[in-house]
């Protein structure tokens, strides 16, 4: 499936990924393909990744590697999921 | 015939000014550049949110009685104006002061108006005819977005415990490097979304309830609102200055020429009576 992350600053990231878990406001929850379509705000925390999608330079700082999975913190957002594409508002 | 010397001086310092004025030209373009591409940058933000708080309020059946919607009698009014806290930029800072001016005597004459103002040049104005409650510069330095949130909180404070009944926003909107529109919008309460054709939302899970949704983004979106409204003013303001320092340079290249031709003509004369003098005293002698 499809993620992009961006903030009101910049576009962080985008391309393939395999699974994305993110800090619902009612519990942490994960994505995997073709999860069911979903709106969703977001609480402070980490939204985790697997995959290699692209990360804009200059912001590679803000994302660590743990394992097969890039992390990255957020204080809170929104989160859309429909068609495999899953697009985080990170504030 | 004015004297020589005065009118070399008079040319080096049109050429010293014209240096500084093409100076600042050239990094109010460098600056607007940036300025352009930082809106360019907030887009996809924005408008996914818009289109999602669009859809949601939508499919909402009731109003969703949203503190910041509440529409109350006007009586104090907030306008928060932003320019810039340089001037050298032509009408970009007199514009929003003639447009403040115009809400406090037409749209909402006999209230109580009050600014706040974002930007030294508004602020020095502003300060001397109406109320300034508060005053920042300091937002332009390093404009970010946590910054201009802490504005827009403090906006949305004052909204909901009733300080103000209504927040209006003044700013030059970025059109073209040479035009910029000042406009006017309603910052609180929030005017209902737009009917737009919406996409059906039926069959999508939301965590938590729609309504919960809605009064979440809805700060968010006040927020992109007013950071839109900094940015496009910031890239505005680099781009009436570059016009402004277009326009002083070519004036002061023109008033160098017209300068110059009149130090060679002086010249021209005095050496064309040097001559007649020479030649009039080697005549007396020849005689």
């Amino acid at each position: 499936m499809y993620l992009e992350i961006v903030t009101p600053e910049a576009s962080l990231v985008s391309g393939e990924v395999e699974s994305v878990t993110v800090p619902g406001v009612e519990g942490e929850f994960q994505m995997l393909n073709n999860h069911a379509p979903i709106v969703s705000l977001l609480s402070a925390g980490k939204v985790k990744f697997k995959g290699n999608p692209t990360i804009a330079e200059g912001f590679k700082s803000k994302f660590k590697q743990e394992g097969d999975k890039w992390i990255f913190e957020i204080n809170g957002g929104t989160l859309e999921m429909s068609n495999n594409k899953v697009i985080v508002l990170a504030d | 015939m004015a004297n020589l010397k005065e009118i070399r001086n008079r040319i080096s310092s049109v050429g010293s000014t014209m240096q500084i004025t093409s100076a600042m030209k050239m990094v109010s373009a460098a600056k607007l550049k940036k300025a352009q591409d930082a809106i360019t940058a907030m887009r996809p933000y924005s408008e996914k949110l818009t289109e999602l708080l669009q859809n949601l309020s939508a499919t909402l059946d009731s109003d969703s009685g949203s503190k910041y919607s509440d529409q109350r009698e006007v009586n104090k009014v907030l306008v928060v104006a932003i320019t810039s806290n340089r001037g050298l930029a032509g009408a970009f800072n007199s514009n929003i002061i003639k447009e403040a001016r115009r809400l406090v005597d037409g749209s909402f004459a006999g209230k109580q108006v009050d600014f706040i103002t974002l930007g030294k040049k508004g602020n020095d104005i502003l300060k001397k005819t109406g109320k300034v409650v508060e005053n920042n510069n300091a937002i332009f330095d390093d404009l970010s977005y946590d910054a201009t949130a802490e504005i827009a909180e403090k906006l949305m404070e004052l909204f909901s415990n009733g300080s103000y009944d209504k927040i209006m926003v003044i700013y030059n909107h970025f059109k073209n490097a040479a035009t910029q529109i000042v406009t006017t919008e309603q910052f609180l309460p929030i005017l209902p979304p737009e009917a737009s054709e919406t996409k059906s939302t039926g069959d999508y899970i939301f965590e938590p309830s729609k309504e919960e949704i809605v009064e979440g983004l809805i700060p968010k979106s006040l927020k992109t609102q007013l950071f839109k409204g900094l940015r496009d003013s910031v890239a505005s303001e680099h781009g009436a200055r570059m016009t402004a320092m277009h326009k002083a340079t070519d004036n002061a290249t023109e008033l160098r020429d017209a300068l110059k031709l009149q130090y060679n003509k002086a010249r021209q004369a005095s050496i064309t009576n040097e001559i007649l003098e020479i030649v009039g005293g080697a005549e007396a002698l020849a005689g």
